[in-house]
Order: structure tokens, then sequence, then C-alpha cells
């Protein structure tokens, strides 16, 4: 399929979009077009139709309602690194979206993509997972609420049905005593992908200890992953250097990275265990 | 079959029509149809800075935007940038400065130091370093342009 052969519907309200996205279900969704053009230009993705949701400013918001930050799918990188909400309630969010990319990217691209994109790199997924993130689907049917855990299926596989959009997904804030971080591990500062990165939340604060923690691993699966043994070390233990080690190598070991061209897996396992060491230093000891 | 599409936008300041397939880049449009040079192809993966236009006063690469989402947009290059003919504060500071080796990567440079002073006209060495971040200079150029735009900060809005 040539590009001059590929036709695009643009959509002006959201319910033309459902209604579009039921008639042509092999249509590709365009929003930020980021991934996809470079997937159309190299040929791995192929189509005859682009879906272009980009205009549709009803999907572009971020609100604070009572105990929930709900973020629509269009909204680029750039609102969410210069939202007040998200610089203070949910930092490890803007930590991370102000890492990926450069300025030109962060303009185009948005969070919606990069969760329909699904990528085990893709850099918003780990502090959303950190944050108990659920991701609204939405068709002409209706909408649906899926937790992020059971959005991502296996290797770019998402739950995502044929005649749906990612309207908007939510989560509960951090609060000023949460602690939480991101760390990314790229090969230079701007315009890297992930070789690894880290996400934590810590909630529930006792005296030296926290009630929850999530913590989230980036490009070290075929999705991204919560580490389950990693977060039952956290919970309820003292706030100690030494057991922030102990989950950083048990986060290790629930990695299971791959040799690719950016870095070996073994490389990749060390870099898990030190960056999670480092993200809960950063998040509890803010150093 | 050949898709085509009517696309209207403002480019430089003038209205432009443009009949062409719609998923093609707004940098394929630019340099193959409209003749408008400025904006290089390089990496064509949004990686290099090099193909970046202001789009709707925000820096973006070119090559990542399909010519159907430019429509009705209101798009700038390095070629209007000029004020009349006359080089803006940070064309005049890269020919003072000389911080230009090959060239190649210059006109992206210039684009996204202008949208940075554009929106934010005394920026930090940091602000400045941080807004050409996405724009790569394979001669390894970057002292001179760091200090040209600097300089154009200085002249912006004078």
């Amino acid at each position: 399929m040539m590009r001059s052969e590929i036709d695009v519907l643009t959509p002006k309200t959201i319910d033309e979009a459902l209604r579009l996205r039921r008639q042509h279900e092999n249509a590709k969704i365009i929003a930020g077009g980021s991934d996809l053009i470079v997937q159309l230009r190299d040929g791995v993705v192929r189509t005859n139709q682009l879906l272009d949701i980009s205009s549709l400013k009803e999907l572009r918001f971020i609100r604070e309602d009572q105990d929930r930050i709900q973020i629509g799918s269009l909204t680029t990188y750039n609102e969410i690194i210069n939202s007040p909400i998200i610089r203070k309630r949910a930092w490890i969010l803007a930590e991370s979206a102000r890492q990926i990319g450069a300025a030109q990217l962060q303009n185009t691209a948005t969070i919606g993509g990069n969760l329909g994109n699904a990528s085990p790199a893709a850099d918003t997924i780990p502090p959303l997972y950190a944050l108990d993130t659920t991701i609204i689907t939405r068709s002409v049917a209706g909408r649906r609420e899926i937790p992020i855990d059971q959005f991502y299926l296996g290797y770019r596989k998402i739950a995502l049905l044929s005649d749906e959009l990612i309207e908007q997904l939510y989560f509960k804030p951090l609060r000023p005593d949460d602690a939480g971080a991101y760390l990314k591990l790229g090969l230079r500062g701007a315009n890297a992908i992930s070789l690894v990165d880290v996400a934590v939340a810590l909630r529930e604060r006792n005296v030296n200890s926290f009630s929850t923690a999530r913590v989230a691993l980036g490009a070290v699966a075929p999705t991204v992953k919560r580490s389950l043994k990693c977060e039952k070390i956290l919970q309820a233990r003292p706030l100690d250097r030494e057991i922030f080690r102990e989950a950083g190598s048990v986060a290790a070991q629930d990695a299971t990275p791959i040799d690719d061209i950016r870095a070996s897996a073994e490389y990749r396992r060390n870099i898990v265990s030190s960056l999670v060491y480092q993200a809960l230093c950063i998040a509890v000891f803010r150093e | 079959m050949r898709v085509e599409h009517i696309i209207n936008f403002r480019l430089n300041g003038k209205y432009v029509t443009v009949k062409c397939p719609p998923a093609y880049t707004l940098l394929e449009v630019l340099r193959e149809q409209l003749q408008v040079t400025g904006p290089k192809e390089d990496c064509a993966k949004g990686e290099c800075g090099a193909c970046t236009v202001i789009m709707n006063g925000r820096p973006v690469c070119s090559c990542l935007v399909i010519i159907s989402q430019a429509n009705g947009s209101e798009i700038i290059t390095s070629e209007g940038l000029t004020d009349d003919g006359k080089p803006n504060p940070v064309q005049k500071a890269f020919i003072d400065h000389g911080a230009v080796q090959c060239g190649h990567c210059i006109p992206g440079m210039i684009v996204s130091a202008s949208a940075l002073l554009m929106r934010n006209p005394k920026p930090t060495s940091e602000e400045i370093r941080m807004a050409l971040s996405g724009n790569l200079c394979r001669c390894t150029g970057y002292t001179k342009i760091i200090a040209a735009v600097e300089d154009a900060a200085k002249n912006w809005g004078l």
C-alpha cells in the first residue's frame, strides 16, 4: 500500500468518530501520529484508511474531580508537563512526560496514543501502573472501565475492541505525604527510547512505613509490568536503604528483558535493580 | 488508487491551498509540492529536529504530521521568520556568531529557538538547552549555537 493511496477520515465530534470507528473497523486510529506515521513509512503497519481523531477537543482535558484525576486521551505530553494538577498531585507522570522525546514531540504526541501504541518501552505507562490507573474506552454502545493491569494482554496487544476508542483515564491523586518517583535510563537526555524505566508510588504513610506500594517496570518484558515481589517487600516495612536495596534486587528477578540493539538482557536486569533502589531513595528521602 | 484531499492552511502568513494525498507528511508537501525547503528530512522519525516548523504557535516535527492534520492550521518555517526580508534576531545572531558549520540542521535550530523566544523571551541557559534538545547537529557545533540563541534573546522584541 502506497501512502498516496491512504484515505483519512476526519470526524469533528466524538460521536461522529465513534460512528466512523464502527463503520470502518480496519481503519487505523491516528492521534499525535508520532509512532504511526513512522510505522506507515516503514511498512510495519499497512492500511488504506486512517481515522484521524486529533482534532477532537472533547478528549483534551485534565480535571481534578473529588478524589480523582481524569485525563482525556488526546492530552499532549506538553499539556501534562505544564499542568499544575499533574505536577502537584501526579508528579511521577509529569516526570515521565518531560523525558519523552523533546519539545517537538511533546507538542503533538498524546497520552492515549502512548497507551494504544502499547510499546513495552512506552514511558507514560509505568507511572500510570504505579498510580493504579483505570482506562475508559468508549464505543457507540457505551463506555467500559478497564484497570490498566487488564488493559495490556501481551506484546502490543490491548483490550480495546475494534469499535472502541480510548476516551480517558483516571486515577487517585498522590497526597502530599505519599511518595513517588520516576526514573528512566536512555542513551541520551532527549529523544531516547528507554533501556529501562521505573515508576514507584507509595501511599498511606504510617510513622516510618507505607501501607501500599506499587512498582512498575518498563522495557523489560513484553508489556510494562508491576513487580509484585518488590511491592510486597515494601509494604509496611521501615523506610530503610537496606530494604530498598533488597527491593531493587527482587524487582530485577521479576524482569524478563531481551537482548536488543539498545542493551543486553543482563545489563537491563542490573539497571532495574539500581533504578528501583534510586527511585525509592528519591521518592522517600527526596535525594 | 491515489486519494487526494484539498487542504487549506496559512504558510508563513499567506493562505495556501494544496491538493494532495491526505496521509502525506506536512514535510513532504512543504518541500515537494510547495518548494519550501527550509525544513529538511534527515531521520524521518522525529529524532533529529531538522524538519521543525511552528504549527499553531508550537514547534513540531513536520515529518510527524500528516498534511490532513495541518488543515486550517498556521505554519511557520524558517523562511517565514524574516521580517520584510530582514533576518530575525535569532537568524542574525547565528550569522554574527558563525554558529553554522555544514548548515543542514540550522533551519530547524532557528525555528526551535524562535519558537522558544516567542513564548519565553527571557529564557535561562538551561531552558535554551531544553528547547533545542530535540535538534541534532552532526557537526556538533552546539557551543556557538547556544551562544547565538543567548545573544538573540537579548535582542528579541527590540
